[in-house]
């Protein structure tokens, strides 16, 4: 979008900044510095000290090279994290993902009675705090006066009924789905949206041709919303690479660390094992895969939807 | 709103193969309903029943009401406190965060600004950062200038790791404003700061809400900011200090947790209710098509 005063612009930064001083100060100058000290240059100290040993504490650090990658090669701990943190997305993907499209589908295509409402129930944990979300699952899953058990007794079910957080099989699993219920309505809206800029059109031409609900889906609205999915599952990765919240407030990371995901461990790591540096290690691994993970979705599936 | 585009049944009505998929949509409603309501239903019940009733039906619909567990874990958490730290981030953090924003959305969308896109792309990773992962430069950093655990230094670090989105939203917002309005200005020989100040930030309030509000929201769910950067309990957020509640002091009778967990929420339902229609409204991801 050029505005009429760019016409005079030379394209040169220099030039620009010399008509337009107030933007380039403040909508420029001043964001960026913002960015280096409160951004850029924390992820460069993050990468520096993941070659120093240090309590946190003590005036100096210890440099040691590459030995706090070395270590995590060999840490048992950080490979339970990286698959957790694998384990955990692919039930980011599948659950609240895809059952935020199918009720955004469901909801668009006037399939149900008060559809508005449905989608203010389903959003509202967006709102909630994790904390808030894991302390009420503590409740309805609790092994005595909990609501799920019982429900699952009285229906007959009660082979299924587990110590939701403490069985080290399943507890990482029970963490991501609580972590679903609080997210689907966020793809929910963003699908809503979505099928809301499909053209007419093209939902017509399908019907005229007689495709029902499920073809309806397959080829007419999945393939729209690519763009939309894109950004959704971008929006879920990282958001599963910050899993954190629910974490501190249920498990701590037990049993035996078996719910440990990488965003923890570093807490963990650098805030109560007081190894600031090997807690540094950690994040780097943690912002290359971020970074591959954004470099890939930006360059090519991303291409065209953050155009400015 | 739903214009019905999607309709596939309409060419069949009255058919059974049409009456299929509207009864499975509406099983599957009211199963979702039960699902994402029955959680909530359920802790609001519980929080209004005294120990006994609770003990005595756990799942019971409460047969007298009593505030006494609200009481209780009110001066318990000292939820007094944690409340008013909680508004007191939210508030000030988003508004620096807006504030931050502003002009920089308004260069990256209205102006040539030669290499903006490296700009915005550079804005916009501090959107993807996970935060665990610069908690120890950030705390060194707040530690040197004797942030630690103030409110301020928790504000300053809200304020700054929301600008990227707030950028994100209000950039979106105000390529909807047509040029027209302010090349006019411009040819009346305005300068930038007035187009911006008299012409487009005008303009551009409801994104400014839609922005402020959503911020709000993010500072009142925010955990680990809270947890690492502050000491004292007289500096905790609502998220931070309720952590207490999983103890086997707050356990033991579930009204109480339950209680608090309404307490908690309260301040966001208010808001939701007023705000609902354009926080969800898709501004998200209108921002992002641009």
């Amino acid at each position: 979008m050029a505005s009429s005063a760019s016409r005079f612009d030379d394209g040169t930064f220099v030039g620009f900044a010399r008509r337009h001083a107030f933007v380039t100060v403040f909508g420029v100058a001043v964001p960026l510095l913002v960015f280096a000290c409160f951004i850029g240059y924390p992820i460069v100290y993050t990468i520096y000290l993941s070659f120093f040993e240090w309590n946190g504490m003590a005036p100096q650090k210890k440099f040691v090279g590459l030995a706090n990658y070395a270590y995590l090669l060999h840490d048992k701990y950080f490979y339970i994290a990286l698959v957790n943190n694998a384990k955990w997305l692919v039930v980011s993907l599948v659950f609240p993902v895809s059952l935020g499209f199918l009720i955004a589908y469901v909801m668009k295509a006037r399939l149900v009675f008060a559809p508005s409402l449905l989608r203010t129930i389903v959003f509202f944990p967006v709102t909630m705090s994790l904390i808030a979300v894991g302390l009420m699952f503590l409740l309805i899953l609790n092994p005595v006066f909990g609501a799920f058990d019982t429900l699952l007794r009285s229906v007959g079910l009660g082979f299924l009924v587990h110590e939701w957080f403490g069985d080290y099989r399943i507890a990482l699993y029970t963490l991501a789905v609580i972590s679903g219920w609080a997210f689907t309505g966020m793809p929910m809206i963003f699908y809503f949206a979505g099928l809301g800029d499909v053209p007419k059109e093209t939902f017509d031409a399908a019907r005229i041709e007689g495709a029902g609900h499920w073809r309806m889906i397959r080829s007419v609205a999945l393939p729209q919303l690519r763009p939309v999915t894109a950004i959704i599952v971008m929006l879920t990765l990282f958001e599963s690479l910050r899993a954190f919240d629910l974490i501190a407030v249920l498990t701590k990371g037990a049993p035996f660390g078996m719910t440990n995901v990488l965003g923890y461990l570093v807490y963990m790591e650098s805030f109560w094992n007081s190894r600031f540096g090997y807690g540094a290690a950690l994040s780097v691994v943690i912002l290359v895969i971020a970074g591959s993970l954004a470099a890939v979705l930006l360059g090519k599936v991303l291409k065209g939807a953050f155009d400015v | 709103m739903s214009d019905g585009t999607l309709n596939a049944s309409a060419m069949r009505r009255g058919s059974f193969a049409s009456v299929l998929p509207k009864l499975a949509a509406t099983l599957l409603m009211l199963v979702l309903a039960a699902v994402w309501l029955g959680p909530l239903l359920l802790i609001v019940m519980t929080s209004i029943k005294s120990n006994a009733e609770f003990l005595a039906g756990p799942f019971a619909l409460p047969r007298s009401p009593t505030i006494q567990p609200y009481i209780d874990v009110w001066f318990g958490l000292g939820f007094g406190t944690l409340l008013r730290n909680s508004l007191i981030y939210a508030t000030a953090g988003s508004a620096l965060a807006v504030t931050l924003a502003l002009v920089p959305a308004f260069a990256l969308s209205r102006l040539n600004v030669p290499g903006r896109k490296w700009i915005f792309g550079l804005l916009l990773t501090g959107l993807m950062l996970p935060q665990q992962t610069v908690l120890i430069p950030l705390y060194d950093t707040l530690r040197t200038f004797h942030l630690l655990d103030t409110k301020i230094g928790l504000i300053i670090v809200h304020g700054v790791y929301g600008m990227p989105l707030q950028v994100l939203i209000l950039r979106g917002f105000m390529t909807t404003i047509p040029p027209e309005i302010e090349k006019a200005a411009y040819v009346e020989g305005a300068t930038d700061f007035q187009v911006f100040w008299k012409v487009i930030l005008p303009l551009s309030v409801p994104g400014i809400l839609v922005g402020y509000t959503l911020n709000f929201i993010a500072i009142w769910k925010e955990f680990v900011f809270g947890l690492v950067f502050l000491n004292s309990e007289e500096n905790f957020p609502v998220t931070v200090g309720m952590l207490k509640l999983n103890s086997d002091r707050y356990l033991a009778v579930f009204n109480l947790p339950a209680a608090g967990l309404v307490i908690s929420q309260l301040p966001i339902v208010i808001l939701f209710i007023l705000t609902y229609r354009q926080i969800s409204g898709g501004n998200l991801s209108g921002a992002v098509k641009g």
